[in-house]
């Protein structure tokens, strides 16, 4: 369950790109907070900044505007770790060492790097495969990758970019109870962009959904349907009244970023 | 047994094409279609390729032109790739270079040998170099392109795990690269038999290409095929070799065309 403390604090984020001279805003003051062991969900139409704001929380990206705060715990550790959507391994390191890869950066010593990969490869499943290269890894293994290769580095706070969204449906069903469990087991604080509301009704603790051109917080829904969760909440009353509540509300911002979409090419 | 069998199954007209070849034209010579003064059976070029073998003709002027593709593929293959290599990297050295190398590349290569006898000593050294320049080219060029290439989401995931400075370059970029340099590499050894040649032709009293020409000027027409057997045969033994050579140091790339 997670805790009343803040973890990660977003306070009034700005984010703008310079492109073929324009000046396009990503993120327009965007403010929110993720609370200690929360799984934060972020929805919003595409275009609405999502990424980016996960980039700016992994210091890829530095906002032109606004401060973020991460609050560290154990020193040591890197703030965060990132799924990558299409999972972007180093496709000429094995399986182990893609996991390791982070700990070698951070210059951890061979023998608890290769325990710690062990480890993980142990919690998604993946043992058996640890010195296959990726291209011999179906999709939804490979996630399974990206995914060890994030928790190797025990992250303050574990960032996921749509990490289901490359993957068929069924895959993406079995990993979404995967996730569940994992995190169950690890208590991380999670911030998980995904623009499935299933997903992040099944999965996430609050929704934050949010508008697009420019991106900013429209709503935030707390989640209220009970842990430990599984597949067959999708079956719960309050499931179907939760999932209209916040669908008529993206449907508007889905709506209105199409109608910016089609004025923006003329 | 039974893999012999599905091999020969499957590469049967791979196999049977220039056996089949060399029949036709056994016939073709021996009963006069073709005059054998200038194409002689292949059974007589055999015996003339086993002659000079015997008496030590054919390996005299084999090492040397070995030799001198070996010297010519060093110096293309560590300044190609170090170049290219820096031109992948900097923007800046890219823009400068490029139209540069796009005027100087399309020069037959042979058309450097006066100009690098006024640059180097004239001889042996200039012959090296000149057969460098080719495959100097190419292997910058395919390197250039093989660190451009590289998934930008794969190096920002690298960034973000701490990859950074030499340590982003050993890691992810070099290793990106690799599977271009390697195809660059072996177009640029093919090219560096093919300019030796070329080269020897030209300008040498010994070598491959030395042989070939003297055997024609003084029409002893079955050592110049033979020679060119020994030259054809060189540059697939070559380029077999540096394919086998990537296919084991590079187990992630995918088998796209095992040949």
């Amino acid at each position: 369950m997670p805790g009343r403390s803040p973890k990660v604090v977003v306070n009034e984020v700005s984010v703008t790109f310079e492109s073929h001279g324009r000046s396009v805003t990503a993120l327009d003051r965007i403010s929110l907070q993720a609370q200690v062991g929360e799984f934060l969900c972020v929805v919003g139409p595409s275009g609405c900044g999502k990424s980016t704001l996960l980039r700016v929380l992994a210091g890829l990206v530095d906002p032109t505007g606004g401060q973020v705060r991460i609050e560290a715990e154990r020193p040591g550790t890197p703030l965060t770790a990132m799924v990558f959507q299409e999972h972007a391994l180093l496709p000429w390191r094995t399986v182990r060492d893609n996991v390791t890869f982070g700990l070698e950066n951070r210059g951890v010593a061979r023998a608890e790097r290769e325990a710690r990969a062990r480890e993980m490869l142990a919690m998604v499943g993946l043992t058996r495969f640890a010195q296959h290269h990726p291209h011999q890894l179906s999709g939804g293994m490979k996630q399974r990758v990206g995914i060890a290769r994030a928790l190797a580095t025990d992250p303050e706070v574990l960032l996921m970019d749509e990490p289901l969204a490359a993957l068929d449906a069924q895959t993406r069903t079995i990993m979404q109870e995967e996730l569940l469990r994992i995190w169950a087991a690890l208590g991380k604080t999670v911030v998980y962009v995904t623009h499935s509301l299933e997903e992040a009704l099944l999965l996430g603790d609050r929704i934050v959904l949010l508008t697009a051109h420019p991106g900013r917080v429209s709503q935030v829904y707390p989640v209220d349907l009970g842990r430990p969760r599984g597949l067959e909440v999708r079956g719960s009353p309050a499931y179907g009244v939760l999932l209209e509540r916040i669908w008529s509300q993206l449907r508007e911002e889905v709506v209105r970023a199409m109608a910016d979409d089609r004025s923006g090419d003329a | 047994m039974k893999t012999i069998g599905r091999w020969l199954a499957e590469h049967w007209i791979a196999l049977g094409s220039p056996i089949v070849s060399l029949i036709v034209w056994e016939w073709a010579s021996a009963t006069g279609v073709l005059r054998e003064a200038f194409f002689p059976r292949p059974s007589t070029v055999l015996a003339h390729l086993v002659q000079l073998a015997a008496d030590g003709t054919l390996w005299a002027h084999t090492a040397r032109s070995l030799v001198r593709i070996g010297w010519a593929f060093a110096l293309a293959a560590v300044f190609g790739v170090g170049i290219g290599l820096a031109m992948g990297l900097w923007r800046r050295l890219r823009d400068g270079l490029d139209p540069v190398f796009a005027v100087i590349y399309p020069i037959p290569s042979v058309l450097y040998l006066p100009l690098v006898s006024f640059l180097v000593p004239p001889g042996e050294i200039a012959l090296i170099v000149t057969t460098a320049v080719t495959s100097f080219f190419l292997i910058a060029f395919t390197t250039t392109h093989g660190v451009r290439q590289i998934d930008r989401l794969v190096v920002e995931a690298a960034v973000h795990y701490g990859a950074r400075g030499p340590r982003l370059f050993a890691a992810v970029l070099l290793p990106g690269a690799l599977p271009f340099i390697f195809t660059g590499l072996r177009l640029g050894l093919g090219f560096a038999l093919i300019v030796v040649v070329a080269v020897e032709i030209v300008s040498a009293s010994r070598g491959l290409g030395a042989l070939l020409w003297l055997s024609w000027q003084i029409l002893k027409v079955e050592d110049m095929y033979a020679t060119f057997f020994v030259i054809a045969l060189l540059g697939a033994v070559l380029s077999h070799g540096l394919a086998a050579l990537r296919a084991r140091l590079l187990p992630w790339v995918p088998d796209v065309a095992e040949r």
